[in-house]
């Protein structure tokens, strides 16, 4: 029993090394890279913020100054000044972190996870396949945001709603990416070998082509999280997305926008958080994607 | 050519009609009561029965698709629920506007980027080229309405150089200069994200044609630098610019819902904001449904101009 068990761990383990290795090998070449060192940087300076808020944070994010209200940037006390309702900017920037990071990440997770076995099936089953991607056709005949703003509007606000319509979003994207990696890693010479033996369908997705087709996913995710997050906080901004009093970048940028002559760091500074996160992110997804795959570039 | 032509516009009317259904569709999930709103709380039963019946709500849903759908192939895309005008009429008037908007966003784009990216191809790791492509990828990270909140506080408010809103029907009175001076500023907000990104590809794609072996040849045949760049390198680069220029029009459309409504541009992502916060059904159909019209002609004509490119490039 003991010896069968050692005998099936041993393949098991050199793969893990192999992988681990791969992955160490990518690691070191992110590491030597200063901009997407930058990258990780500023996306963990959030995370921070985002995971001991109440700590960080100089108040509470609605507790109300009423005095102060309006107070520029390097009021002291309230470095990032005081918004429309006396309320410190600098700790709603830092709670708003919870939102962005939730809004960017999550939907892209779900929806990665979705389009796993939507692009499997349409690049393994013709019928199926093309009755799929006819499917993201119509998706993709709506321009992303557009394609948002009539979901947020569909769903209603709040916060679950918001990343309901951000799944929806993504979906035909994420669903491309494995369609089109499943399409080549089920024309090369293993897979036809596995089908040419006999081997079932299922088996050969799970087992061949979805460890392919996950890393492509995953790298695709990482690029796609910075749009994400500008979408979410301009549906919130439009007043489709995160509702008020919760501190939200998008929905203090639009609060903002009515004292913006009077008082312009209300609507400038969570707005600038949204761009200094999204960088971060951005400068994340280049380094992986060129660590991957040195000659890809972007496209739309 | 023809063809290909005739095969990819075919491929578009499937598309099409499944988007007509989805935006047909999305009048029954916009939540509140059409009718309600339009009547106010204190309406009678008998008067919401009315309403009702005459905005055809009671038909079973296939059969309200199929009357939507004849009657907005026949240019009738019903009447605002709110505005109590033609869907029609009002989303022609403001596409004219967002056609303007856009018209001239995409031409700063294309200028904006070819210059950029030249400037950076040619002179590859200098500072300049540095320089250029650390601010493109900053613009890439921007959100356009911050951008545009932005330029309003430097160029309308500290400077009061260029208005912040204020824009008045192109049809109506006020002039060229006057019209200009209003489309500065939406115009770079809306282009800022698509300019990024174009320039970043654009130049990838020039630096490649110049380091292939036929540039080579023409450098050592003592070509000058701008021949070598405008008769080798650019045509080839031509066919990934128009492609990458083509797949911007949704970025350009989205940035541009955005800077519509921060410097009120009287413009159709202006009306498809208001329509939606007014729960206003048909005329967000209407908005949506244009936009994804001229969305999905957009695209088929890159497609069609990159093929021909391809065609004619020998």
């Amino acid at each position: 029993m003991a010896a069968s068990h050692e005998s099936m761990m041993v393949p098991a383990v050199t793969e893990t090394a192999a992988r681990s290795s791969a992955l160490f090998r990518i690691a070191r070449t992110l590491a030597r890279n200063n901009w997407t060192l930058g990258g990780i940087a500023i996306v963990s300076l959030f995370l921070i913020c985002a995971l001991f808020a109440p700590w960080i944070a100089p108040y509470d994010p609605n507790a109300s100054f009423i005095e102060l209200r309006l107070r520029g940037i390097m009021t002291p006390g309230h470095w990032l000044g005081v918004d429309t309702q006396g309320r410190d900017v600098l700790s709603r920037v830092i709670y708003g972190a919870r939102v962005s990071l939730t809004t960017g990440v999550v939907p892209v997770a779900i929806s990665a996870l979705l389009a796993l076995p939507l692009g499997l099936l349409a690049a393994y089953f013709e019928k199926t396949g093309a009755f799929i991607m006819r499917i993201m056709d119509i998706l993709f005949a709506f321009p992303m945001v557009l394609l948002a703003i009539l979901l947020g509007a569909m769903l209603g606000p709040g916060l679950t709603n918001l990343i309901a319509a951000l799944v929806i979003v993504l979906l035909p994207f994420n669903t491309r990416v494995v369609y089109t990696e499943a399409l080549v890693q089920k024309h090369a010479g293993y897979v036809e070998a596995a089908i040419a033996l006999g081997t079932p369908a299922h088996r050969i997705l799970y087992r061949e082509i979805l460890p392919h087709v996950v890393s492509s996913s995953i790298v695709y995710s990482l690029t796609i999280v910075g749009t994400i997050i500008i979408t979410a906080a301009g549906l919130s901004f439009l007043g489709l997305g995160i509702q008020p009093p919760t501190p939200d970048w998008g929905l203090m940028t639009s609060e903002g926008r009515a004292v913006l002559a009077l008082a312009p760091h209300v609507a400038t500074v969570p707005g600038f958080a949204i761009f200094a996160l999204v960088t971060g992110f951005n400068l994340l997804g280049d380094g992986l994607r060129d660590a991957l795959d040195p000659k890809s570039m972007v496209h739309g | 050519m023809l063809k290909f032509t005739l095969w990819r516009t075919a491929q578009a009317v499937p598309v099409l009609l499944g988007v007509s259904f989805i935006v047909f569709l999305s009048l029954y999930l916009l939540p509140g009561d059409v009718t309600q709103q339009l009547l106010g709380l204190a309406a009678s039963a008998e008067s919401i029965k009315s309403l009702r019946e005459e905005l055809g709500l009671d038909e079973p849903i296939l059969v309200q698709y199929w009357i939507w759908l004849k009657r907005a192939l026949a240019g009738n895309l019903g009447s605002s629920h709110v505005m109590r005008t033609e869907v029609l009429q009002v989303v022609a008037n403001k596409s004219l506007n967002s056609l303007v908007l856009m018209a001239s966003s995409l031409g700063l784009v294309i200028v904006a980027s070819l210059a950029l990216s030249t400037i950076s191809a040619w002179k590859k790791d200098s500072a300049l080229d540095r320089g250029i492509s650390a601010a493109m990828f900053l613009l890439a990270s921007m959100p356009a309405f911050w951008l545009g909140l932005v330029l309003i506080v430097f160029f309308a408010v500290k400077l009061p150089i260029f208005p912040s809103a204020g824009m008045y029907p192109i049809t109506g009175s006020g002039g060229l200069a006057d019209l200009l001076r209003h489309l500065v500023l939406p115009t770079i907000t809306t282009a800022a994200t698509s300019l990024a990104i174009v320039t970043r590809v654009t130049r990838s794609a020039i630096v490649e044609a110049l380091s292939s072996l036929y540039i080579s040849a023409a450098r050592s045949r003592g070509l000058s630098a701008t021949s070598i760049l405008y008769k080798h390198a650019f045509r080839n680069v031509l066919p990934t610019f128009v492609n990458i220029c083509g797949l911007q029009i949704g970025y350009l459309f989205g940035s541009a819902i955005f800077s519509e409504i921060i410097f009120a541009w009287p413009g159709i992502g202006f009306q498809l904001y208001n329509s939606v916060i007014a729960r206003d059904g048909p005329m967000v159909q209407g908005t949506v449904i244009v936009i994804a019209l001229v969305f999905v002609i957009g695209n088929l004509l890159a497609d069609l101009i990159v093929r021909w490119l391809d065609v004619h490039r020998t």
